[in-house]
C-alpha cells in the first residue's frame, strides 16, 4: 500500500500526461530548429531565382507555420506541465498527511513540533521543480538528441555517426561530469550555508549577549569568514560552469565546421541540394541550444537529496506498536484511573500506579514541576496513549476515537493552534455543523463577541491579521470557544495560563471556570494560582502522585505545598484587605 | 528599473568594463554572422572547400572569441556581485548590532535572517544577471541593429518594429497577469498556505478529533489551489508565449521577405544569409530579460531593504564619560517618554533617580512599559523626550560602551548559543578556566544537569544541540553572570515562565548575585518585592508610584491594588 518513492510512481501514475509534455517540449525545440532550418532553405532556394514562386511558396508557409507553433506548443507545454505538477503535488500532499496524521502525539514519533512539519510542507513544493527544472528538459533533450541524429542518418549513417558522437558529448558526458564534480560542491554549501542561518540566528536573537559581551567585532569577523568559505566554494563553482560552457561553445564550433565541411563536400559530389547548405548549417544553433542547459539542470539533483531523504525516513519508520486504541474501553459514569501505569519503548517507566476516581462535575488540579508525566497523564485520559497497565475509563462508552461519532473529551493546552482562515471557521472547527448562532453564543460566553464585532471584518477577519490583533489570552480564549462548542462533559486543560500576565491570567482562569462549570475539569497547572476552587489537587512527581487532598488540607498537612504557595502568596494580606477588595 | 544600482560602490566602474566588453561581443557576434554567411554562400555557388578554409578560420575566431568575451564578462560581474553583496551584508550586520535587540525585535529574528542571507542572495543574483543582460540590450541590440540596416533597410524595419510591439504586449501582458494574481491574491494566500497551515495546526486538530476528516479538506483545497493557480498561470504564460511568438513571428517575416526579394534579385545570398543569421541574436537580450524578470525583481526588493536598513538612522553619538559604577553615582532619569508610533506613548514621562547600589524592583502589568524602561536602561533604545543624568551629565541615551560594559542582562529567556555549554558559559568571558566555569555552574545550581549529559560540560547546546529546559537557561544566565561579576544587573521577568518550583529553586541562585549591585528587575511576580530597596510601579507607561513595598503597602493605591488582585487569586 505504500509507495516507495516520491518521485518515480508518479512518473508512472501520470505516464500519459508525461509523454504529452515532452512530447510538446520536442515540437517546440523542432520548431526552433526547423524554422532556421526552411528559412535557410527558403532564402537559398530564392536565391537560386526559381522561375515558379509556387517553389518557394511552400516553404514560405513552412517559416511561419514552425515560427508560430514553436510559440503555442511552448505555451501548452509550459501549462500542461505546471498542470501536470499541482496534480501530483496535491497527490503528495494528501500522501504526506495520511502517513503523518495516525502518528502526531505519539510516543516515539519523530515528528514532533509544528515546525518540522511545515519543513516538510516545504520539500514537497521543493520536488516540483525535480520535475520543472531537471526531468523534463533532460528527458526532452534526449529525444531531441535521438530524433535529430535519427533524421541526419536518413542522408548519412556515417556522418550521423560522428554527429552522434559531439551531440552525446554535450548530452550525456558534459552532464555526468557536472554532476560528479558539483555533487560534493553542493553537498558542501549547503552544509555551510545551514550553519551560516544558525550563526546568523545566533547573532540576532543573542544580540544582547553580543553588544554587552563587547564581543561583537567578533561576530561579525566570523560572518565575514563564513561568507567568504561560501564564496569561494561557490566560485569554484560558478569557474566550473563558465568553463563549461566555453568548452561547451567549442563543441558547437566544432560541429558547425563539421557541418560545413559534409554538406559542401555533398553538395559538391550533387549528393545533397546546395539549397540545403544553410538550412543544415543553421539548424545546429538552435539545436545545440536545446541541448547546452542540460548540464544545469542534471547538476540540480543533488540539492533535492535531503528533501527526498527527509520524505523517505517518513515512510520508513514504522508506525508505532501502540496496542489498539479501541481497546479501551470506558466503563464508568465517571473518569476514573485504575492503577494506571505507562512505560515508553525504551522501558522507562512515566507513571506508576495512578489512581484517580473523578466524578462527574468534579474539578482536579494536577500540580507539579516539568517532567513530572502530568502531560503524559492527559494523554491518557484523551486516549492517545493507551495505559501499559491499569485502566483509564469514562461514561462506559467505547471510546470516541473507535467510532469516530462523538468526542468525550476536549483539550484547551498552552498554544492552541489557530488556523489561517477566519475567525468563524476557527471557533466553528470545534463543530463542524455548528449555525453562525452557536459560534455567537460561544464567542459571548467566553467574553469575545463585541470584541469580534468591532473588528472592522467581524467574524470574517482572517486569523492572520487578527493574530497581530490578538493577545495571548484572546487567543485562549478563541480555543475556549472552539472547545465549548465542542459540548463535552469532559475538559482537560494543560497549562493553558503560561506566559499570561497575572491580570490577564486571572480574567481568563474566571472566564475558564464560569463557562465550565458543569463541566468536569482536569487542569495541568504548575503555578498555585486558582488552587482554592479547585475540589480535589493531585501532586506529582516523578510520575507518581505524592500527595492530593483539597487545598486547605494540604496546606496544614504539607510542608513542601505550603513553602511553594508562599511564593505565589509572598505577604501575608490581613484577611480584611481581601474582603475589602473582593466586596468592592 | 535599476535605481538601485546606481547607489552601490563601484559600479560605474565595473559598468564601463561590462560596457567595453559588450561592444567586442557585439562585434564579435556580427562578424561571426558575416564570415558564416559568407562560408556557406561561396560553398553554394560551388567553390572547393580549401579556398574557403581561410573564412571558415575566421569564423571560427569570432565564434569563439564571443564566447570567450562572455566568460570574461562573467567573472567579472560575479567577481563584482559578490564583492557587493558581501559588503552590503557586512553593513547590514553591523548596522544591526548598532541599532540592538529592540530593533530585532521589531523585525522578527526569522525575517532578519532572511533577509541577510537569502536576500543577499537574490541580490546577488540580480546584479548578476541584470547588469549583462542590461549592457547586451543597450548595446549588441543596437550593433545588431545597425549592421543589419547596412545591409537591408526592409529587414532592419521589421525587427525595428517587432521590437516595440514585443516589449509592448509583454508590458501589457505582464500587467494583465499581475492584475489577476492581485485580484486573487488572498484567496490565493489561503489555499496555498492551508498545508502547511493544516499541518502546523495537526496536534489541535487531533485533538479536536478532526484529524482524519481533515484528509478530505486537504484533497479539496489543494484542487482548488491547482484551479486557481492555472487559471492564473495560463495568463502569466501568455507574456512569455508573447515573447516567443513575436520572437519567431518577426524571424519568420524577415526570412519570407528576405526570399521574395531574393528571387527579385534585389538582393543577394550573402547578406540575406548574414541578417537571417543576425535576426534571433537581435531578440536575445530582451528575450533572456524577460526571462528573468521575477528573479531581478525579487533581487531589487531584496537590496532596496538591505539599503533602507543600512541607511536606518541609529543612535546619536554621545560623548560623556560614565564612571564605574559605586556608591556615590547618580542616575537620574527626568521627564523621559518614550513614543513607538501607537495611539499611546510606550512610556510617559518617567522621572526619577537612582543613588549607588541599590535593588530597583520595576512593577507594572504587561503593556505597562516594564520592559521600555528595561530597554532604555540597557541602552537598547532611545527616549523621544527627557533626558538621563549620570552624577548630573546629560545623555540622551545610555547606548555607551562604558556603561554596557559594566552591565550584565537577564532576560526572560536567555539565548542559548549553538556551542558546547562551557562555552555558553564563558561566553562573557572567553578566557576562563574550566575549573572556573565549573565554579559558576555550580552557584548557579547546574551540577545535576551536567552530570546528567554525556558529555558534561562539553555537550553542544542551542539550536541542533542537546534541548535545554526553560529553567536550565535561566541557571545558564545566571552561571555566565557568576562568572563575569559586573557592576550593574538588568533582570527582565527571570522567572516569569518556570514552574513555582524550579522559581523557588532559582531564585535562591539568585539572591545572592543581586547583592552590592545596582539592579534593575522588571517583573509581575510579587515575592521578588520583598528584596527591593525600592519598587517602580508602571501602569499604562505611567510612573504612578514608588517607595519601598511598605510604603506602597500602607499608601493603599495601585500597587496595593495589584497585589490585592493577585493575592485574590492564590488564596
Amino acid at each position: 500500500m505504500e509507495k516507495k518513492g516520491w518521485i518515480l510512481p508518479y512518473l508512472k501514475e501520470n505516464a500519459k500526461l508525461f509523454s504529452l509534455v515532452i512530447l510538446l517540449g520536442l515540437v517546440t525545440a523542432f520548431s526552433a530548429a526547423f524554422l532556421m532550418f526552411t528559412s535557410g532553405f527558403l532564402i537559398s532556394k530564392a536565391a537560386t531565382k526559381p522561375e515558379n514562386l509556387l517553389l518557394i511558396y511552400v516553404p514560405i508557409v513552412a517559416v511561419r507555420t514552425f515560427g508560430i507553433l514553436r510559440a503555442v506548443s511552448r505555451y501548452s507545454e509550459k501549462l500542461l506541465g505546471h498542470h501536470i505538477i499541482l496534480k501530483v503535488l496535491s497527490h503528495m500532499r494528501s500522501r504526506l498527511y495520511e502517513t503523518i496524521e495516525p502518528r502526531i502525539l505519539k510516543e516515539g514519533a519523530s515528528i514532533k513540533t509544528g515546525d518540522l512539519l511545515g519543513v516538510m510542507a516545504e520539500d514537497i513544493e521543493y520536488l516540483q521543480d525535480v520535475y520543472v527544472k531537471t526531468i523534463f528538459p533532460s528527458v526532452i533533450g534526449i529525444f531531441l538528441y535521438a530524433v535529430a541524429i535519427g533524421l541526419l542518418g536518413a542522408f548519412s549513417w556515417v556522418f550521423a555517426g560522428l554527429m552522434a558522437i559531439y551531440g552525446a558529448i554535450l548530452v550525456f558526458l558534459f552532464p555526468l561530469v557536472s554532476l560528479l564534480v558539483t555533487r560534493k560542491n553542493v553537498a558542501k554549501l549547503k552544509s555551510r550555508r545551514s550553519s551560516q542561518y544558525s550563526t546568523l540566528t545566533d547573532g540576532v536573537v543573542g544580540i544582547g549577549d553580543w553588544v554587552f559581551s563587547g564581543h561583537q567585532k567578533t561576530f561579525i569577523e566570523n560572518v565575514e569568514k563564513e561568507d567568504d568559505e561560501i564564496y569561494k566554494e561557490e566560485r569554484r563553482r560558478s569557474t566550473f560552469v563558465s568553463y563549461r560552457n566555453f568548452a561547451a561553445q567549442c563543441i558547437v564550433a566544432i560541429i558547425v565546421l563539421s557541418m560545413l565541411v559534409w554538406t559542401g563536400n555533398q553538395s559538391m559530389n550533387g549528393q545533397v541540394s546546395h539549397t540545403l547548405i544553410a538550412a543544415f548549417v543553421l539548424i545546429v544553433f538552435p539545436l545545440t541550444e536545446a541541448f547546452l542547459p542540460l548540464s544545469d539542470a542534471v547538476s540540480e539533483l543533488p540539492g533535492y537529496e535531503d528533501s527526498i531523504n527527509r520524505l523517505k525516513g517518513l515512510s520508513l519508520e514504522q508506525p508505532d506498536g501502540e496496542k489498539d486504541d479501541e481497546k479501551n474501553v470506558w466503563k464508568n459514569s465517571h473518569l476514573c484511573l485504575d492503577k494506571v501505569s505507562y512505560q515508553t519503548k525504551e522501558g522507562q517507566w512515566i507513571l506508576k500506579d495512578i489512581n484517580l476516581n473523578i466524578p462527574e462535575g468534579t474539578k482536579l488540579a494536577i500540580l507539579g514541576p516539568s517532567g513530572s508525566g502530568k502531560t503524559t497523564l492527559l494523554k491518557l485520559m484523551k486516549g492517545i496513549y493507551s495505559p501499559s497497565e491499569g485502566s483509564v475509563s469514562i461514561k462506559g462508552r467505547e471510546t470516541a476515537r473507535s467510532k469516530g461519532d462523538k468526542q468525550l473529551l476536549s483539550v484547551l493546552n498552552q498554544q492552541p493552534y489557530l488556523f489561517d482562515t477566519s475567525v468563524l471557521n476557527n471557533i466553528r472547527l470545534g463543530k463542524p455543523s455548528a449555525s453562525d448562532e452557536e459560534v455567537y453564543e460561544a464567542a459571548k460566553s467566553v467574553q469575545l463577541h463585541d470584541f469580534i464585532v468591532a473588528l472592522p471584518e467581524g467574524y470574517q477577519t482572517s486569523m492572520q491579521e487578527a493574530g497581530m490583533r490578538f493577545s495571548g489570552g484572546e487567543r485562549q480564549r478563541i480555543a475556549l470557544a472552539r472547545i465549548l462548542i465542542q459540548e463535552t462533559d469532559v475538559v482537560l486543560l494543560d497549562e493553558p495560563t503560561v506566559g499570561l500576565d497575572p491580570r490577564t491570567e486571572q480574567a481568563l482562569l474566571s472566564t475558564i471556570f464560569q463557562v465550565l462549570e458543569k463541566k468536569t475539569v482536569v487542569w495541568v497547572t504548575h503555578h498555585l494560582v486558582g488552587m482554592k476552587r479547585m475540589d480535589h489537587i493531585a501532586f506529582m512527581e516523578e510520575g507518581e502522585i505524592v500527595m492530593e487532598g483539597k487545598h486547605e488540607e494540604l496546606l496544614m498537612s504539607s510542608d513542601r505545598y505550603r513553602r511553594l504557595y508562599e511564593l505565589d502568596t509572598p505577604f501575608q494580606l490581613k484577611n480584611s484587605h481581601v474582603k475589602e477588595k473582593m466586596i468592592g | 528599473m535599476g535605481k538601485i544600482l546606481f547607489q552601490l560602490k563601484d559600479v560605474k566602474k565595473v559598468l564601463f568594463i561590462l560596457t567595453l566588453l559588450t561592444v567586442l561581443q557585439g562585434i564579435a557576434i556580427i562578424l561571426q554572422a558575416r564570415w558564416l554567411a559568407e562560408a556557406v554562400t561561396r560553398l553554394f555557388e560551388g567553390e572547393a572547400l580549401q579556398r574557403i578554409y581561410s573564412v571558415v578560420s575566421l569564423f571560427l575566431i569570432a565564434f569563439i572569441m564571443r564566447h570567450l568575451v562572455k566568460l570574461i564578462m562573467t567573472k567579472v560581474t560575479d567577481r563584482y556581485a559578490a564583492q557587493t553583496a558581501a559588503s552590503l551584508k557586512k553593513d547590514a550586520v553591523a548596522k544591526l548590532f548598532a541599532l540592538g535587540p529592540h530593533y530585532a525585535a521589531k523585525w522578527g529574528t526569522g525575517n532578519l535572517v532572511t533577509l541577510l542571507i537569502d536576500g543577499t542572495k537574490q541580490f546577488r543574483l540580480y546584479l548578476e544577471l541584470f547588469i549583462p543582460k542590461l549592457t547586451a540590450m543597450l548595446i549588441v541590440a543596437p550593433l545588431v541593429l545597425i549592421s543589419v540596416w547596412t545591409l537591408d533597410v526592409t529587414s532592419a524595419i521589421i525587427l525595428s518594429l517587432t521590437l516595440p510591439i514585443l516589449i509592448g504586449f509583454l508590458i501589457l501582458l505582464g500587467l494583465a497577469a499581475k492584475k489577476k494574481a492581485d485580484k486573487q491574491w488572498s484567496t490565493h494566500r489561503v489555499l496555498s498556505n492551508h498545508f502547511v497551515d493544516s499541518l502546523r495546526g495537526l496536534e489541535t486538530l487531533k485533538y479536536l478529533g478532526l484529524s482524519e476528516k481533515h484528509a478530505a479538506s486537504i484533497k479539496e483545497v489543494s484542487e482548488k489551489y491547482r484551479k486557481s493557480t492555472m487559471s492564473t498561470l495560463r495568463v502569466a504564460f501568455l507574456s512569455s508565449f508573447a515573447l516567443d511568438f513575436f520572437t519567431m513571428l518577426g524571424i519568420a517575416a524577415v526570412a519570407v521577405f528576405l526570399g521574395l526579394r531574393l528571387v527579385e534579385g534585389e538582393i543577394s545570398l550573402m547578406p540575406a544569409l548574414m541578417i537571417l543569421i543576425l535576426s534571433p541574436e537581435f531578440f536575445l537580450p530582451v528575450r533572456e530579460l524577460g526571462n528573468d524578470y521575477h528573479a531581478t525583481l525579487d533581487g531589487q526588493e531584496a537590496g532596496r531593504r538591505l539599503l533602507d536598513m543600512i541607511q536606518t538612522p541609529d543612535f546619536k553619538e554621545e560623548n560623556g564619560t560614565i564612571p564605574h559604577w559605586s556608591d556615590k553615582d547618580l542616575l537620574t532619569i527626568q521627564h523621559l517618554s518614550v513614543d513607538h508610533g501607537n495611539e499611546r506613548k510606550a512610556l510617559q514621562n518617567i522621572s526619577f533617580s537612582v543613588k549607588g547600589k541599590q535593588k530597583i524592583g520595576i512593577i507594572g502589568e504587561s503593556g505597562s512599559g516594564k520592559s521600555t524602561l528595561i530597554d532604555i536602561l540597557g541602552g537598547f533604545l532611545e527616549g523621544s523626550e527627557g533626558t538621563i543624568e549620570i552624577n548630573g551629565q546629560e545623555l540622551t541615551h545610555l547606548k555607551h560602551e562604558e556603561w554596557q560594559k559594566q552591565l550584565f542582562y537577564i532576560p526572560q529567556d536567555p539565548h542559548l548559543f549553538h556551542d558546547s555549554l562551557a562555552n555558553n558559559i564563558r561566553f562573557y568571558n572567553h578566557n576562563a578556566s574550566l575549573e572556573e566555569v565549573g565554579r559558576a555552574a555550580e552557584a548557579a545550581g547546574l551540577r545535576k544537569v551536567i552530570d546528567q549529559l554525556p558529555n558534561g560540560l562539553n555537550e553542544k547546546i542551542g539550536e541542533g544541540g542537546r534541548e535545554i529546559s526553560g529553567g536550565q537557561a535561566q541557571r545558564i544566565a545566571l552561571a555566565r553572570a557568576f562568572l563575569e561579576d559586573r557592576s550593574i544587573l538588568l533582570l527582565d521577568e527571570p522567572t516569569a515562565q518556570l514552574d513555582v518550583e524550579t522559581e523557588y529553586d532559582i531564585k535562591k541562585k539568585i539572591l545572592p548575585l543581586l547583592e552590592d549591585k545596582l539592579v534593575f528587575m522588571a517583573t509581575h511576580r510579587l515575592h521578588w518585592m520583598m528584596e527591593m530597596d525600592l519598587i517602580l510601579m508602571l501602569e499604562k507607561g505611567k510612573l504612578v508610584e514608588v517607595g519601598t513595598h511598605e510604603e506602597l503597602m500602607s499608601r493603599r493605591g495601585s500597587y496595593y491594588q495589584m497585589v490585592c488582585l493577585q493575592m485574590e487569586g492564590v488564596s
